[in-house]
């Protein structure tokens, strides 16, 4: 039996011990993908804890199909969902044609020189549904109609949010790129 | 526009792809203590069904069987003799006495039964009355001048062994040969011989039932077409009765389906050099396909929605990329090992036997794998998510056994099969596999 293995059965008798070892294996990572999705910390921490809580309630159904860290990740990303649902159900999300057009730029950019932490801190800066949706979209690689039904949204919303998303990412990984040379350059 | 995002795109997933944050300790002390409770109870669901299939095909074979047994008896009787006319006394736990052919004529004669195993004469009864032979503990009568004589009701169930005699002429005696026609079973019977162990094969089409009928899943049938499988192994059975009969074994069976419209190229991890998560994820009926090549490069021919990736058409193209094209047909294969549990019934019993067979199957996944042909090899693409390792069938066969020789006989039996739970239950499918197939084999009785 692969370690594992051992662990989730560990997990599912009840072993605190086993329980908190699959945690420090993987709450690093889970936790960057709550970043990804929270504006702010506090949240993330939530996202995390909730998240943790509905993989051990439903490590019985994990099947060892498939990787199990994809599994784990896509139990956090339905979390932040529902964060995200819970939070901005107040309003409709699909207004979004009131909003003011954003003029792409040329994509000639160096992207050189850019890391993770200075990608998350851009990525965060969104505002939550252009967030939510380059997430889903881009980095989980889920479809407009696929996002539609998660988010509650059209599939026109869905793609103009991504557009959107992508013009404002685009500004910001540009000023930090810049930023980023002029410090180099002292 | 789209290429600028879809190159965004692409910085972000890269770069974020093994990002690590540690979280607060604080996180994991908010955490409770999890503690689930035991197996899911549908295990327990499951092996009471199974005991409760078993139960009912065992009363209705004992119902069956003693109907049939009833019938044969009252056929017997009716076959070539005349029944003692209806007595109230005689006891209906004994068989009926019936008249013996040909000894009418003989006005005055002296019966005599012997017994077969001790070869001595035991002394006939005459009676006067039929009230007489109710009393008497017997195997013969005469009456009126008739001779009669006690059938058995079954011929396997003629156990005493006697024989009857009749003298004709002073110091003559004339065997009464038993009925052929009540006798012809008899020679057929090997009660000894209850095992018999068999190799059975066949080829199985499979297909299934679709009771959705979601835009998606008619697509995704529609894209489907199940394949010519096989199944093949060993069986046991154990002969509870001449009827009856207990089987089971060990069978090796593959199954799966082609899916088309997916167009595979190779060469892909030039370009992406991915690690962890599956790069490409399909929609089928069957469960969802995950890739775990990181060299193929998945596009669909018809809906996108089929195919979940972040390397879409916008931000990938295979063909600008020189990708090696394999196929647009993908074959989706799962092979699983079955342990039976069969109630044999056996309808007709001569030459060429007849049997209704009936039961469930244990079956546990034992491959699941998806590939695509290139030059007549096979190119590994990746598994279906999701499946169930233990699946429950039901079957539903007519068995034929021509007997070689007392012990040897081939056997060919026509089989449907009906799985009573779907392939992949996580997606809440609605589609149940069935089976056909004809397995035919070699027997052997010992």
């Amino acid at each position: 039996m692969s370690e594992i293995k051992k662990i989730i059965k560990g997990c599912l008798s009840g072993d605190r011990r086993d329980q908190e070892l699959l945690y420090r294996r993987h709450a690093a990572k889970l936790y960057a993908v709550c970043l990804q999705y929270s504006g702010n910390d506090e949240e993330a921490r939530d996202i995390l804890q909730d998240g943790f809580i509905k993989i051990f309630e439903n490590l019985d159904r994990y099947k060892y199909e498939g990787s199990f860290e994809g599994w784990m990740r896509r139990i956090t990303v339905n979390t932040a969902l529902e964060k995200f649902r819970s939070k901005h159900n107040l309003y409709r999300v699909d207004d979004i044609d009131l909003m003011p057009e954003i003029d792409a730029e040329p994509d000639n950019q160096d992207y050189a020189g850019l890391e993770a932490n200075d990608l998350l801190e851009i990525i965060r800066e969104l505002p939550p549904k252009y967030r939510v949706v380059f997430n889903l979209y881009a980095i989980e690689g889920y479809s407009h109609k696929e996002i539609s039904k998660m988010v509650n949204i059209s599939e026109g919303t869905s793609k103009s949010n991504l557009s959107r998303a992508r013009v404002i990412l685009q500004r910001r990984v540009g000023s930090y790129t810049g930023i980023k040379k002029r410090i180099a350059n002292g | 526009m789209d290429e600028r995002g879809a190159n965004i795109d692409i910085v972000f997933r890269n770069g974020l792809k093994d990002f690590e944050v540690l979280p607060p300790p604080e996180v994991w002390n908010n955490i409770p203590h999890i503690i689930k409770k035991g197996p899911r109870p549908f295990i327990y669901i499951r092996v009471a069904a199974l005991i409760t299939v078993l139960l009912t095909l065992g009363f209705l074979a004992y119902i069956l069987n003693r109907e049939i047994v009833t019938g044969l008896d009252n056929a017997v009787t009716a076959l070539n003799s005349e029944t003692v006319p209806q007595q109230t006394t005689l006891s209906v736990d004994k068989p009926p006495f019936v008249k013996v052919k040909k000894s009418n004529t003989v006005a005055n004669t002296t019966q005599i039964t012997f017994d077969a195993s001790s070869e001595k004469p035991i002394e006939p009864v005459r009676i006067t009355s039929p009230e007489t032979a109710s009393l008497q503990e017997t195997n013969s009568m005469i009456m009126s001048g008739e001779l009669y004589r006690r059938e058995p009701i079954l011929p396997f169930l003629n156990t005493s062994g006697k024989k009857s005699f009749e003298i004709t002429e002073p110091g003559q005696l004339k065997y009464e040969e038993p009925d052929q026609l009540k006798y012809t079973d008899i020679s057929t019977i090997k009660t000894t011989e209850r095992w018999s162990v068999a190799a059975m094969a066949s080829p199985t089409y499979f297909s299934r039932f679709n009771s959705d009928n979601s835009e998606l899943s008619k697509q995704l049938m529609a894209s489907q077409q199940t394949v010519i499988s096989y199944t093949g192994g060993v069986a046991f059975t154990f002969k509870i009765n001449k009827r009856f009969s207990i089987q089971s074994g060990l069978y090796y069976s593959s199954l799966g389906q082609e899916v088309t419209g997916i167009n595979s190229y190779a060469g892909f991890q030039t370009y992406f050099n991915t690690k962890g998560s599956p790069n490409f994820q399909v929609l089928t009926t069957n469960g969802t396909i995950s890739t775990n090549n990181a060299d193929v490069f998945i596009m669909s021919d018809g809906p996108a929605d089929r195919i979940q990736t972040s390397y879409t058409k916008d931000v990938f193209d295979p063909q600008k990329a020189s990708l090696l094209y394999i196929n647009n047909t993908m074959h989706q294969n799962f092979s699983y090992l079955e342990l039976p549990v069969l109630i044999r019934y056996k309808l007709v019993d001569k030459m060429v036997d007849l049997n209704l067979i009936g039961g469930v199957s244990y079956n546990l996944l034992v491959n699941n794998s998806v590939y695509t042909i290139v030059d007549g090899g096979k190119y590994p693409i990746g598994q279906t998510q999701g499946l169930n390792t233990i699946s429950l069938s039901s079957s539903l066969g007519m068995g034929m056994e021509y007997n070689f020789s007392s012990n040897l006989s081939l056997n060919l039996e026509p089989t449907f099969r009906y799985y009573l739970n779907p392939f992949n239950e996580a997606l809440g499918s609605k589609i149940h596999p069935y089976s056909f197939g004809i397995f035919s084999g070699l027997s052997y009785k010992f």
